[in-house]
């Protein structure tokens, strides 16, 4: 999303209902949501169906902004406490078995248990289904932190600022999904051995 | 640091190798959904009612709370006996008194 526009004046233009301005902000803005849509939708709702959920949450709450944080940080607020509402109503976390393991998963398991050295470049997509099974065992505050700090390279004070958390709840929740993490690769490292 | 710690970094290092997708285009007709479904629900004005309600019946809820404490104020007051008794007060005892003796 480029920083160029004039968010001030498009606000004013779309509380005042101009409905052109309001196509303008969505059209703007649906970059930054869909990101975060896609690192953070639950499995059973469509990006768009949740991309609209939050448009619609955006125009609604928009007399409440107040303008005193940028307009990007305040809209990725409200989408992300979105995806995490939405992610805890679906509640259900299969657990996840080794017999459900691609042949690739199962090398990287079995290559993360016999070696120390760096996955080979050509397990990277293995390796990113791996991590998406285990991140469907944690509580969504937790897969959260752990996509934002790892596949989206965020730094705790920006997972702060878009969540209002504290720094310290941050590192906590991070190091709890760790822990779940490394407990179930050691589960289904366990069950390959079998 | 600990075998499973490295494990977990070495996983999560080749998973995040996978490039993000590219942001994606509003699709056709999403900003038509999207203010649609904002006419068809209470927003704007409705909220501002919404609102504009709320304040006035906090501020009705706090004149009731002055109200009731001044009046618990004034009831939880001791009555002041010494006060002489006027001539009305005379008055009507006599009157209750004659009244009696008949």
């Amino acid at each position: 999303m480029d920083d160029d526009w004039d968010a001030g004046a498009l606000l004013t233009a779309v509380r005042q209902h101009d409905e052109a301005a309001a196509r303008e902000l969505v059209r703007r803005l649906y970059p930054l949501v869909a990101k975060l849509v896609r690192s953070h939708r639950p499995r059973r709702t469509a990006e768009e169906d949740l991309c609209q959920m939050i448009f619609v949450k955006i125009f609604q709450k928009l007399p409440q902004f107040s303008g005193k944080v940028p307009l990007p940080h305040w809209v990725s607020r409200i989408a992300v406490n979105t995806c995490i509402n939405q992610i805890k109503a679906e509640k259900v976390r299969p657990e996840f078995r080794h017999a459900d393991l691609s042949e690739e998963e199962v090398a990287v398991v079995e290559n993360l248990a016999a070696t120390s050295e760096e996955l080979a470049p050509d397990h990277k997509f293995a390796a990113r289904d791996l991590v998406e099974h285990l991140l469907a065992a944690l509580k969504p505050v937790e897969r959260f932190v752990i996509d934002m700090l790892y596949f989206q390279q965020y730094t705790v004070t920006e997972i702060q600022r878009l969540t209002g958390w504290s720094a310290s709840l941050v590192k906590v929740r991070a190091f709890r999904a760790r822990q779940k993490m490394k407990q179930e690769l050691a589960r289904l490292s366990a069950e390959g051995l079998r | 640091m600990k075998n499973s710690d490295l494990r977990l970094d070495r996983l999560l290092r080749a998973a995040a190798a996978v490039p993000n997708e590219q942001p994606p285009e509003v699709p056709f007709g999403f900003d038509t959904r999207v203010l649609a479904h904002l006419r068809a629900s209470p927003t704007y004005d409705s909220l501002d009612i919404a609102r504009l309600l709320r304040r006035v019946v906090l501020t009705s809820l706090a004149v009731v709370v002055i109200a009731g404490a001044g009046a618990y104020r004034e009831l939880s007051q001791p009555l002041d006996l010494g006060e002489p008794f006027t001539d009305e007060d005379v008055i009507a005892d006599s009157a209750i008194g004659l009244a009696f003796e008949q």
